[in-house]
C-alpha cells in the first residue's frame, strides 16, 4: 500500500496525540464529585444576588440584634435549621402556597418591625422567624437538584444566609447608641419598602 | 586509540542506558499513598462531615476531642478493610446527611456528650466514610498504601481542625473567652445539620 507523504502525516500526529492522551490519563477517582466549584458558585450567590432574599436576610439579624439575649444568638442558630426544613420540601417538590409572596411579604414585615423598633414575645418573633424561613428555604431548595452539585449548592447558600445575618447583627450592634438606633430604624423602613415594592410586583404577576 | 574507543564506549553504554530521573516517589509506588490521601479530600461528604467532627469534638473540650485523632484514622481504616474483605457497602449519601445531622444538632444545641460517645460517633463516621472511600481503589492499586493515605489524610484533618478550633475557643484563657466563639461554633453546627438535612431532602428525592 503506497501511503502519501499527508497520510503519513496525519498518522503521525494522530499517534502523537494517542501517545499524549495516554500519558495525560490520571488515576481513577470513584467519587462523582463534578462541578464543585460551580455548586457552590451558584448556592452562594442565590441569596446574594435575590434583593428580596437579601434585604430579609439582613433584617433577621436587625432584628435579633435590637432584641437582644436571647434572640441575637438564638435567631442565627435556629433559623439555617428551620430555612432547611423549608429546603427539603423545595428539593422534594412539596408544593407551598404563594412561596414569592411570603418572601416579599417577610422583608415587608421584617423590616416594619426593625424600623418600629418593635419588642414582641421572643416566641412570637420566633415563630414569625420561622415561618419566612420556611418560604426562604423552599426557595432556594427548589433549585438546588438543577445545581451543579446539589452538596456544594446547599453548602453555599446556608453559609451564604448564615453570613447575612451576620452582617444583619453586626449592623445592629449600632442600636448602643442613639444615633446608631434612628439609622438601624431607617435602614428597617428601607427594607420594609423595599419589601412593599416587591408585594406589589408579586401581586401585579410581575417576575 | 583501542583503550581511548573503549574508554568512550563505557561512558557512552551508561548515559544511554540511564532512565530519567524521577524526583517525586510517585513513581515508586508511592504513588497509590497520595491518591488515598487526596480522594476523601475530593468529596465534599468527607470534608464536610471531618470538620463537623472537629467542631463538635473542640467544643466538648481538649481532653474529649484528642480521642478523635486515634479514633477516625483506625476507623478509616476498618472502614476500608471492612469494604475489601467483607464487601460492605456505604450507605450513600442518606447515610451522611443523617450523620451530618445527628452531629450539626448536638453541637448546635450544645450538648455536653461524654468522650465514649464522642468516640462512638467518630467511629461510626469514620468506618462508613472509610467504606465509601474504598470505591477509589482500582485492581491495579496497592490497597494498603491507599488505606494509609485515606487514614493520614483523616489524621492530618481533624487534628487540624481540633486544634484550630481549640485555639480560637480558648483564646487569651479558657475562662475568658467570650460568650460569641461558643454561640459561633454552635452557629457552625446549625449550618451543617442545615447542610444536612437539605443533602437528605436529595437522596431520598433522587
Amino acid at each position: 500500500m503506497r501511503i502519501t507523504a499527508s497520510a503519513a502525516q496525519r498518522r503521525a500526529v494522530s499517534l502523537a496525540l494517542l501517545v499524549c492522551s495516554l500519558g495525560m490519563s490520571h488515576n481513577a477517582f470513584a467519587h462523582e464529585q463534578t462541578g464543585i466549584a460551580g455548586g457552590l458558585t451558584s448556592g452562594f450567590m442565590h441569596p446574594l444576588t435575590g434583593l428580596d432574599h437579601l434585604v430579609a436576610m439582613v433584617a433577621v439579624g436587625l432584628w435579633g440584634a435590637q432584641l437582644g439575649a436571647p434572640a441575637i444568638w438564638v435567631l442565627p442558630i435556629t433559623f439555617p435549621l428551620v430555612m432547611a426544613v423549608g429546603g427539603v420540601l423545595g428539593v422534594l417538590g412539596i408544593p407551598l402556597p404563594l412561596p414569592e409572596l411570603f418572601i416579599s411579604l417577610s422583608a415587608l414585615v421584617l423590616g416594619a418591625v426593625v424600623a418600629a423598633r418593635a419588642r414582641w414575645p421572643f416566641a412570637a418573633a420566633c415563630a414569625v422567624v420561622a415561618v419566612f424561613a420556611i418560604f426562604h428555604g423552599y426557595a432556594h431548595g427548589a433549585e438546588l437538584p438543577r445545581a451543579a452539585n446539589p452538596l456544594a449548592y446547599g453548602v453555599g447558600f446556608v453559609v451564604a444566609t448564615g453570613l447575612l445575618h451576620l452582617c444583619g447583627i453586626a449592623i445592629g450592634t449600632l442600636t448602643r447608641s442613639p444615633t446608631g438606633q434612628r439609622g438601624v430604624q431607617a435602614l428597617g423602613a428601607a427594607i420594609a419598602v423595599l419589601g412593599g415594592y416587591f408585594l406589589v410586583r408579586t401581586l401585579a404577576g410581575v417576575s | 586509540m583501542k583503550r581511548l574507543l573503549s574508554r568512550v564506549a563505557m561512558a557512552i553504554i551508561p548515559l544511554l542506558a540511564a532512565s530519567s530521573a524521577h524526583g517525586h516517589i510517585v513513581g515508586a509506588r508511592l504513588g497509590d499513598f497520595y491518591s488515598g490521601a487526596l480522594h476523601p479530600l475530593t468529596d465534599l461528604q468527607d470534608v464536610l462531615l471531618w470538620i463537623a467532627l472537629g467542631l463538635l469534638a473542640a467544643s466538648l473540650g481538649a481532653s474529649r476531642s484528642r480521642w478523635l485523632v486515634l479514633v477516625l484514622p483506625l476507623g478509616l481504616i476498618a472502614g476500608l478493610a471492612s469494604a475489601l474483605d467483607l464487601h460492605r457497602e456505604a450507605g450513600g449519601p442518606l447515610t451522611s446527611a443523617v450523620m451530618m445531622v445527628v452531629t450539626g444538632v448536638v453541637l448546635a444545641a450544645g450538648i455536653r456528650i461524654n468522650a465514649i460517645v464522642l468516640s462512638l460517633l467518630a467511629l461510626v463516621v469514620a468506618v462508613v466514610r472509610g467504606i465509601a472511600n474504598a470505591g477509589g481503589i482500582a485492581p491495579e492499586t496497592d490497597p494498603t498504601l491507599f488505606g494509609a493515605g485515606v487514614a493520614a489524610s483523616g489524621y492530618v484533618a481533624i487534628t487540624l481542625v481540633t486544634a484550630a478550633v481549640l485555639a480560637f475557643r480558648e483564646y487569651g484563657g479558657a475562662e475568658q473567652s467570650p460568650r460569641w466563639r461558643t454561640i459561633a461554633l454552635r452557629a457552625c453546627g446549625s449550618w451543617m445539620a442545615a447542610i444536612g438535612l437539605m443533602l437528605g431532602g436529595f437522596a431520598l428525592a433522587s
